[in-house]
């Protein structure tokens, strides 16, 4: 059932052998960070919550990123999302400078080019799982190429639906769905567009952990089927273990990169 | 493509739309039922007031001798550009005595109605004055008789044979035999002694009076003895020929139509007219010129007194009103103003709806934007909802509107009866029904202006929504 979602990078081959093992080094970075700083402003003082965030990110890696709450592992993830822009430093998706684009073209960006999934699910709750899941491409598209791409699009939004184990739910709208049933559901619609990267903000907080370990396995397939540069934010530790690459943040810096361990 | 899709769905799964829509629906309604009555008050004022005074006036300033009113009705009728004249006979009176029995409002010193009534004596035979001289001469010689429509041309200048043909439909209508010649006596009163000579009673006077076809009224009038200057009491005895219906109050109430020989009669000779109404053929393109013309030439015949006084002898009917003409275009300005608030009043309604579901949809927003949604995608979101509920409001609206305006008088009349309370008391206005009139251009500039309104007013939360921060949208629980 899985070989008709048919993956834009990468193969299942490929995905097998990269398994937590480190990045092609021959391939551009799909996303850079570079001294990203970002301060939020508490009434009259200023908060600085990242002090400079170094950061790589290649096809095919899975990476976790773990820290202490508050550590502002979130607000480094909307930042690689380019849904928050950084007081300083510069962010580059597929080797462009995303803060000089044009607003449009960032919206495109993260449409086409990253995918979300979110602790809260984040679902419209006026649409059933089908409508969620297409949401995307509705977004891309205009009226008449959305009526043309239809049929395959539907297609394509119902065999990942199957795929994720939703056969008979896909009629339900997120208030008659489940929270694992809800997230397999901002999975499929984080898929759609199949985007280079994927960022999932601790996915499994608000699941019980056999619902939990279910919905990490689908999305750990689906990294590595399609190559995805992945972040993963993640409290639990053995969670990270499974994961080729740990960020350790702390004070809001990077204090420990598996990737590139800090010499003494 | 979100776009359409979106704003649908919301517009079905979300009530606030359903009130929303039925704000602009009411607005839309009320204004249009409000401007369709309100143009038909006009309308029909106009009418009355235009009708009771033909398109042009010849009053002619007083003259000692109390001459004939023919030279003056030969003189206009002569011009190519008149349709047809008349003269007219218009005085006052009282009704004093109904059979053989005084009437009791009279009787009365406490009752505060003497039963005043107007005396109108209009020409109803006199046809052959408004035929060309040539035409009259060519029929007298072929003992030819005259046209129909030529009499009701120049009888219509009084609107008379009108309302005498409206009498059919009056709930205490009394036909006149023939609406053509009003004032042949019912025969079975015109026995014994001389004929009485026949008046036309207005239909809500009979109805009180409670009289009947046939029976006698005396009205007295005062008038000044030519001789000695001296008032007089002239009273005379008629029978009632039948009665007619305006559907103006005033009008109904209180006029009494005669033959105007009759009514000179009662002035004892001194008066035969009052005023020559005239029809013409092309009002707007006629009437200036016309009325210029008949101020030199009726006063160089004498007919007129001419000079300053020539400026008020011959008038058109909007001269003769330009008062009451000036108020009601007045009112129009004002209403025009007052309608507007309402077109605002359903701006807000839209304002106030989207407002809320902006704020309701906030996390939607978020969501909708960290999917790759342009600012400019939600603000057409929210642009599209409001055109939506615009939409369908105004549409229903419409429809409402004008259906209660076509059906004002019997929902009107449903309304008084459910409640008990007369709604639209007859009696004060100077009409016995609502009248009403729905102007497509008013009701389609009512949808326009309702629809540019509500998107208007739509564009300040839309906007709202478009700059919204994403991840504050996406915070929001
Ligand atoms: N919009 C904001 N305004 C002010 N402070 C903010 C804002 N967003 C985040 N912060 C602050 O930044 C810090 C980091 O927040 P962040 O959500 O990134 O933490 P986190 O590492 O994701 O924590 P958790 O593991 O609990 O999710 C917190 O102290 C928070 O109070
Ligand atoms: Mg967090």
């Amino acid at each position: 059932m899985s070989s008709t979602i048919t993956s834009a990078h990468g193969s299942d081959t490929a995905g097998e052998a990269l398994r937590g093992g480190a990045p092609t080094p021959a391939t551009d970075p799909v996303l850079r960070a570079h001294q990203v700083r970002r301060s939020f402003s508490m009434g009259s003082r200023s908060l600085e919550i990242l002090h400079g965030i170094d950061l790589t990110l290649h096809a095919g890696e899975l990476v976790a990123l773990v820290g202490a709450s508050g550590a502002g592992k979130s607000t480094l993830l909307h930042i690689l999302g380019v849904l928050d822009r950084p007081d300083d430093g510069k962010l580059e998706v597929g080797g462009r400078d995303v803060w000089s684009l044009s607003t449009n073209e960032r919206a495109r960006l993260r449409n086409l080019e990253i995918g979300f999934v979110f602790q809260f699910y984040h679902l419209l709750p006026e649409l059933n799982a089908v409508e969620n899941t297409l949401l995307p491409a509705m977004i891309e598209l205009s009226w008449l190429e959305y009526q043309r791409a239809k049929k395959k699009l539907r297609a394509r939004a119902v065999d990942m639906l199957v795929h994720f184990g939703l056969a008979d739910r896909l009629e339900h709208r997120p208030g008659e769905l489940s929270g694992g049933e809800r997230q397999r559901v901002a999975m499929a619609r984080a898929l759609l567009q199949n985007p280079k990267i994927l960022l999932a903000d601790e996915p499994t907080g608000n699941l019980d952990s056999s619902t939990g370990e279910t919905v990490l396995e689908l999305l750990f397939e689906e990294q590595r089927r399609r190559q995805l540069a992945m972040i993963l934010v993640t409290h639990d530790s053995r969670l990270a273990d499974r994961c080729g690459r740990v960020l350790m943040m702390e004070d809001g810096i990077v204090q420990a990169d598996s990737a590139h361990p800090v010499p003494d | 493509m979100f776009r359409s899709f979106i704003s649908w769905r919301y517009l079905f799964a979300r009530r606030t739309n359903l009130i929303g829509m039925v704000g602009i629906l009411v607005a839309v309604a009320a204004l249009i039922l409000i401007l369709s009555i309100m143009t038909g008050f006009l309308a029909e004022s106009r009418k009355v007031v235009r009708g009771a005074l033909s398109d042009v006036l010849i009053q002619p300033a007083w003259f000692a001798e109390a001459p004939p009113a023919e030279p003056l009705l030969d003189a206009t009728v002569r011009d190519a550009r008149v349709r047809g004249c008349t003269a007219e006979l218009v005085w006052g009176g009282v009704i004093t005595q109904r059979g053989r029995s005084s009437v009791r409002g009279f009787s009365s010193p406490t009752s505060a109605n003497p039963f005043v009534v107007q005396l109108i004596g209009v020409d109803v035979q006199s046809v052959e004055r408004f035929i060309h001289p040539v035409v009259r001469a060519t029929l007298g010689n072929f003992g030819g008789t005259l046209p129909r429509r030529r009499l009701a041309d120049a009888f219509t200048a009084t609107d008379f044979l009108q309302a005498l043909a409206g009498t059919a439909q009056g709930p205490c209508a009394a036909p006149v035999k023939s609406p053509l010649f009003p004032f042949v006596p019912p025969r079975a009163h015109t026995g014994r002694g001389l004929p009485k000579p026949a008046i036309v009673v207005g239909d809500q006077l009979f109805d009180r009076l409670n009289m009947r076809v046939g029976e006698t009224l005396q009205v007295a009038t005062v008038v000044q003895d030519p001789e000695t200057g001296d008032a007089q009491v002239n009273n005379q005895n008629y029978v009632v020929a039948g009665s007619f219906r305006s559907g103006e109050n005033e009008m109904d109430r209180t006029r009494i139509y005669l033959a105007r020989s009759d009514l000179s009669d009662l002035l004892g000779g001194t008066r035969q007219f009052t005023q020559v109404l005239l029809r013409l053929k092309d009002y707007d393109e006629y009437s200036a010129p016309l009325v210029a013309d008949l101020r030199l030439s009726l006063a160089e015949r004498g007919l007129i007194r001419g000079g300053e006084w020539g400026l008020s002898e011959v008038r058109t009917w909007e001269e003769f009103n330009q008062n009451l003409l000036g108020a009601i275009e007045n009112e129009r300005v004002l209403m025009a103003i007052m309608l507007s608030l309402v077109l605002v009043v359903a701006g807000f309604t839209i304002f106030a709806i989207l407002s809320m579901m902006v704020t309701e949809k906030r996390r939607d927003i978020g969501i909708l934007r960290a999917l790759g949604a342009t600012p400019r995608g939600i603000l057409d979101l929210f642009l599209l909802i409001a055109f939506w509920d615009a939409l369908l409001g105004t549409i229903m609206g419409a429809v409402v509107g004008t259906w209660a305006a076509l059906r004002i008088d019997p929902i009107e009349r449903a309304l008084s009866d459910a409640f008990g309370v007369q709604i639209f008391n007859r009696d004060v206005y100077m009409f016995d029904h609502i009248p009403a009139i729905v102007e497509p251009s008013s009701v389609a500039l009512i949808v326009i202006g309702a629809f540019c309104c509500a998107l208007l007013f739509a564009a300040v939360p839309a906007w709202r929504a478009a700059r919204l921060d994403p991840l504050t949208a996406l915070r929001y629980e």
